[in-house]
């Protein structure tokens, strides 16, 4: 009784939360953009800038909560298909400079000239075109996560294992993306970018547009795992995250599972990644740090794993609580941060978002059941017995 | 002769006015300028005087008065050591080394030289280093000729090793003869024994001179340098080899430090600590503490400071354990995804208390005697810290597998980790022995942090570092199993020191990273994986 | 015994497995014919389990044949492969999706397509909608449909997974333990839910009640020390002197 109520209170948040996400995508573009800045509805530039990059936050541990929440596969190194994908939107960006870079190479970056490259690594064709740099921000997150979780889940490598030797991926990813080697601007990353297609991206309207692009994306991220959330095959990821041999012993391949899911929450990490660099005008070979990545799993945890919603709330409430008191305290974000780990661990497992939903719904259940109280003794008499 | 008499006189009477250093160069200056106002007879005794006084400098001198390239200024008779600059001469001071402006050549004395000063010059310059009291300062005379063998210096090397008695030294001076020797017109035989010789000391110096000599040799001499070469690149390819176990063993030794603790806690009980890295860290500020404290209240203890550190270190990660597993983990038993993000969030609390404290630079912790240098054994090169940390967590691996084997505090941990349950009806008070193994690693990570002062930068991100490796030590190894452990330390070790040659130290790294992952597809649960149905459940 | 019959529907000849040293079983020979109720009974490590085990795939044999339906290998297939070829198994610890409701249980279990895309587009039809409301009466979950596993009895959520069991419509169903901590109402109804199924396809059900297995009557094997020690009725095993030395007797 609780799951039916359940349902159909989660479709109907769902519905809600992206409701809110296409209005904000109209209204803080059209605050910003369309009233003066001495307006007492103004939103500020920079603050559109910080809300869409809460956004992608969200969307990352919204990613995470589809593997974390529903499957249970913790993974320590989410943010590495973040930086994947926002890599590739930070190459797409780099082409873009041409030839206003400070040596003013119409082909190769900066740091290549810098490094005395002569011709533009192989894996940097195609980033010229923002098709093709789109298609990358999916395809390449999507390709290591699946090579990666292709032996993972078929050596059935789960539970800490798996989230230690993720960590290890991104650890690793992290080194070599310091190389200067590699080909992706080393210790500096990727940065002074000039415009995305075609618009200034320092630009009002084009931080606008990121915002709104942004929100769009969360919206219909939240759309499809829901899809997936909702549908047999969610029934099957929550069926193996609680008894995995169960599930095999059902007839599932539960690698196969994981995989996709794995896979499918990898391509929106870099979707978000993509969306952010933009917004924040970098990306360096930090955001693929191990810490990030367990950054990632606490808005989850904070918000609710297992629910859709918490993931959004947990990355905007953390976010913006790390915006506030870094900029008051900033010895002390370190402790919140730390406090935050234990005590939502011990005191708030489901999260704000799950507790609050798991009280309503007994509140709701409570009252049905006094509601219903009589039908349902006549009901259950009436049931027939067809045993023999 | 008066002169001389003078100038020595004056040099006394300077000496007991300056000090020392400022004497001594002062001295030397002085013994310079004599230099310029000498007769050609008497230039012998001036060089010696020079070589006498043992100074680094003076083999700059001799080698620019040998060279022609010592002046005198007209002015005031101060000699300089000069370079052509065109029409001019670049001045050089001859003590400080410094550039001291530019000259015409007019305004400038040359310094005449004859054969026989010349002669006088060599003589002096290899006898000067190689014959000097000191043996350290011989030792490196006798190592930069035989970098730069010069066949002139043939003689005084010869002298030299009548005189040397320090075997070490007497080796190189051979090697250095042997090199002359080939560059020399010396009888075949002669030289073919200098190959020889040069074969069986066979050193990374030999190749260059053996190599040279190849050009002019004759007489079936060609063959015998060819033999030498492949021979000494052999033992030198051994010798790397053996050098490159040495380093992993190192590393090993520095990975199973760090990853031991963690084989209780996460390999025995199933808790991850992710706050590890940070009670390593803690153990090496505890270090820093102690020797701060023993500086300026019992300086004369300070060879003692990491033995009193130690157990102290001990007590308080361990301490800092034990409140940690009553205080989150125990609430937390059974959630092993929740222990590591309530454990990561503890590691955040201690890095930022730390860096509250302490400041977020690195701190100064010293290495007491024995810990500092090396020894050269064969063709390798060993630290002495680093060998000491190679026994000491040999001996932190042997006391912990007794710990757990042989007392029965070790057979309760046991028992409580195999069937809590069981163990909890017989009478063992489960929630102590949790406790107590808890606070047992982190002790054991704090003593490690106490070794790892000694070889790593002690800042507050001392553990961050040692984290990733000690789980995938653990894990490689196999959870559960304390040999895995040691194992798994050394086999990392030495692989990563292996790959660092061909790959590069980082590229290694993340080979080694990603070796560990396909590993663990392969062998989910490590190396030494228990196996049966208790494990699969 | 170990004569091959083609219309044998599971094989097992010479297995052996060990753990760490420990033979689990050894050299186990042991024939289920189609549409047979088979109880295995034998004391505790006599190696019933780990025979489990190696039938569904979750442990490899170290030596041995396993067919199942005269030429399938099951050696070499894993869990999720034997399971869609028609082989169910109930733990000894009643296992169920507790997450889930008792219908949604019994929606995952049904022998539909069990792929990705199968699963991720799967509608739920008519005919299933009956088979599923069909098993809920037989196992008598009607009334409890839309709770949470979580929330039932431990003998609810027994007949669940043998609900999921049937569910999953498999011609071989190996059950074990069923009736543990079960009343004696329960354990007779279970003994005659068995028998029911056993009608349309073969069960194997290891039990340690010997009063459960009279009830159900049929062949016995008992097994020791990871290998088959009598094989024949209740009354023919429960006389004969090696069981009552090794598992009756004490």
């Amino acid at each position: 009784m609780i799951t039916s109520f359940l349902v159909k209170s989660l479709d109907r948040t769902i519905a809600v939360a992206v409701a809110i996400l296409l209005l904000l995508a109209v209204i803080v573009p059209a605050l910003n953009l369309l009233t003066a800045p001495d307006h007492p509805l103004h939103v500020p530039t920079y603050m559109v800038s910080l809300f869409g990059k809460y956004l992608t936050y969200a969307l990352l541990a919204l990613a995470l909560d589809l593997v974390w929440g529903f499957c249970g596969i913790l993974s320590l190194g989410h943010a590495a298909f973040f930086a994947l994908g926002g890599y590739a939107m930070g190459m797409y960006l780099m082409r873009q400079i041409g030839a206003r870079g400070s040596y003013g190479n119409p082909l190769l970056p900066d740091f290549m000239v810098f490094l005395n490259w002569k011709e533009l690594p192989w894996f940097w064709y195609g980033f010229d075109m923002f098709w093709f740099a789109a298609l990358m921000v999916i395809l390449v997150p999507g390709l290591v996560a699946f090579v990666f979780g292709w032996f993972a889940f078929r050596s059935r490598v789960n539970g800490v294992y798996l989230s230690i030797i993720t960590q290890a991926m991104t650890y690793a990813l992290l080194l070599a993306f310091f190389r200067n080697d590699m080909g992706f601007g080393g210790n500096n990353g990727l940065t002074d970018f000039k415009d995305i297609l075609g618009f200034n991206i320092q630009a009002d309207g084009t931080r606008a547009a990121l915002f709104a692009a942004s929100a769009l994306a969360l919206a219909g991220s939240l759309v499809v795992t829901s899809g997936i959330v909702g549908s047999k095959f969610g029934k099957v990821l929550v069926a193996l995250r609680d008894a995995e041999s169960r599930t095999r012993f059902l007839g599932y391949r539960v690698e196969h599972m994981k995989l996709f899911a794995f896979t499918v929450s990898a391509m929106m990490a870099g979707i978000a990644g993509a969306l952010y660099v933009p917004q924040v005008g970098i990306i360096n070979p930090g955001e693929f740090a191990p810490a990030n990545s367990i950054e990632v799993v606490i808005w989850t945890a904070v918000g609710g794993r297992g629910t859709l919603i918490g993931p959004i709330v947990g990355a905007i409430l953390v976010n913006g609580g790390k915006s506030i008191f870094t900029a008051a305290f900033p010895e002390f974000w370190l402790f919140a941060l730390g406090g935050l780990f234990v005590l939502v661990t011990l005191f708030l497992p489901k999260g704000v978002v799950g507790t609050a939903q798991h009280h309503l719904a007994r509140r709701r259940q409570a009252r049905a059941a006094a509601r219903k109280e009589d039908e349902q003794t006549d009901l259950e008499d009436a049931k027939p017995m067809a045993a023999e | 002769m008066y002169r001389i008499i003078q100038t020595v006189l004056a040099m006394l009477f300077l000496f007991a006015a300056m000090p020392q250093g400022l004497r001594a160069a002062e001295g030397l200056r002085n013994l310079v300028n004599a230099l310029g106002e000498a007769k050609l007879s008497a230039m012998d005794e001036h060089i010696a005087a020079l070589a006498k006084t043992g100074e680094p400098e003076v083999v700059a001198i001799l080698d620019a008065l040998g060279a022609g390239n010592l002046y005198a200024r007209k002015t005031d008779g101060q000699v300089f050591l000069t370079k052509e600059s065109g029409s001019n001469l670049a001045l050089i001071d001859p003590i400080s080394g410094e550039s001291a402006g530019e000259t015409p050549k007019a305004a400038m004395s040359k310094i005449k030289v004859n054969n026989s000063v010349r002669r006088a010059v060599r003589a002096a310059l290899g006898g000067l280093t190689l014959l000097s009291p000191d043996r350290a300062q011989r030792l490196k005379a006798a190592q930069s000729v035989l970098q730069t063998p010069d066949v002139d210096a043939l003689d005084a090397v010869e002298n030299a090793l009548v005189a040397e008695k320090d075997e070490a030294v007497r080796t190189v001076l051979e090697q250095a003869r042997a090199a002359m020797l080939l560059a020399s017109d010396r009888p075949i035989e002669e030289k073919k024994e200098a190959v020889r010789l040069l074969r069986e000391n066979g050193g990374r110096e030999a190749l260059p001179v053996l190599s040279a000599a190849l050009g002019s040799a004759e007489n079936g001499l060609e063959q015998d340098i060819e033999a030498a070469i492949a021979s000494i690149e052999q033992a030198q390819e051994f010798w790397n080899a053996g050098q490159n176990v040495w380093y992993g063993l190192s590393l090993g030794s520095v990975l199973l430090l760090a990853a031991i603790g963690l084989a209780i806690t996460f390999g025995v009980m199933g808790i991850i600590n992710m706050a590890h890295g940070e009670m390593v860290m803690l153990g090496a500020y505890t270090t820093f503490l102690v020797q701060d404290v023993v500086r300026t209240s019992f300086p004369h203890l300070f060879e003692w400071s990491l033995a009193i550190a130690l157990p102290l270190a001990f007590l308080f990660t361990g301490t800092v354990g034990l409140v940690l597993e009553r205080g989150v983990i125990r609430f937390l038993y059974g959630r092993p995804l929740e222990t590591l993000l309530a454990t990561w969030g503890i590691s955040l609390i201690l890095q930022q208390s730390v860096r509250t404290i302490f400041g977020p630079t690195n701190r100064e912790v010293g290495n007491p005697f024995w810990m500092s240098g090396a020894f050269e054994p064969g063709g390798l090169t060993i630290t002495w810290n680093r060998l000491w940390i190679i026994v000491f967590a040999l001996a932190v691996f042997a006391a912990l597998l007794f710990l757990l084997k042989k007392t029965p505090m070790g057979l309760q941990m046991r028992a409580v980790t195999q069937n809590r349950r069981m163990a909890s009806s017989m009478g063992i008070r489960t929630p102590l022995v949790d406790a107590l193994t808890f606070a047992l690693g982190s002790g054991i990570a704090g003593i490690a942090g106490v070794a790892l002062s000694q070889i790593d930068n002690v800042s507050p991100n001392l553990g961050q570092g040692y984290i990733i490796d000690s789980f995938m030590v653990v894990v490689f190894g196999g959870v559960g199993n304390l040999w895995g452990t040691l194992v798994g330390a050394f086999s990392l070790g030495i692989l990563n020191k292996f790959l660092e040659p061909y790959a590069g130290a980082v590229l290694g790294k993340i080979l080694v990273l990603v070796l560990i992952i396909l590993f663990i597809q392969k062998r989910p649960r490590g190396l030494f994986a228990l196996k049966g149905r208790a494990v699969e459940a | 015994m170990t004569e091959k019959n083609p219309r044998t529907l599971l094989y097992l000849d010479g297995v052996s497995v060990s753990f760490d040293g420990f033979k689990a079983l050894n050299s186990l020979s042991f024939v289920v014919e189609p549409g047979e109720l088979r109880a295995i009974i034998g004391p505790n490590g006599a190696g019933k389990t780990t025979m489990m085990d190696i039938i569904t795939g979750k442990t490899r044999p170290d030596e041995g044949e396993v067919f199942f339906k005269g030429d399938i290998d099951l050696t070499k297939r894993d869990e999720a492969e034997i399971a869609q070829l028609g082989i169910g198994r109930k733990f000894q610890k009643p296992t169920v999706f507790e997450n889930h409701t008792v219908w949604d249980n019994l929606e995952l279990a049904l022998n539909r397509g069990r792929g990705v895309f199968a699963t991720l587009f799967y509608r739920l039809t008519g005919e299933d909608k009956r088979r599923i409301e069909e098993i809920l009466a037989t196992v008598r979950l009607t009334a409890r449909r839309d709770d949470l596993a979580a929330g039932l009895s431990h003998g609810q959520k027994q007949w669940l997974e043998i609900g999921m069991l049937l569910a999953q419509e498999p011609e071989l169903l190996l059950v074990d333990e069923p009736v543990a901590g079960m009343t004696d109402a329960e354990t007779a109804e279970t003994a005659i839910l068995l028998k029911d199924i056993a009608k349309t396809r073969s069960v194997v059900v290891v039990e340690h009640d010997m009063g459960f297995i009279r009830d159900l009557g049929v062949k016995v094997t008992c097994l020791a020390e990871g290998s088959v020690l009598a094989e024949g009725s209740i009354d023919f095993v429960s006389n004969d002197p090696k069981v009552i030395e090794n598992y009756l007797g004490r």
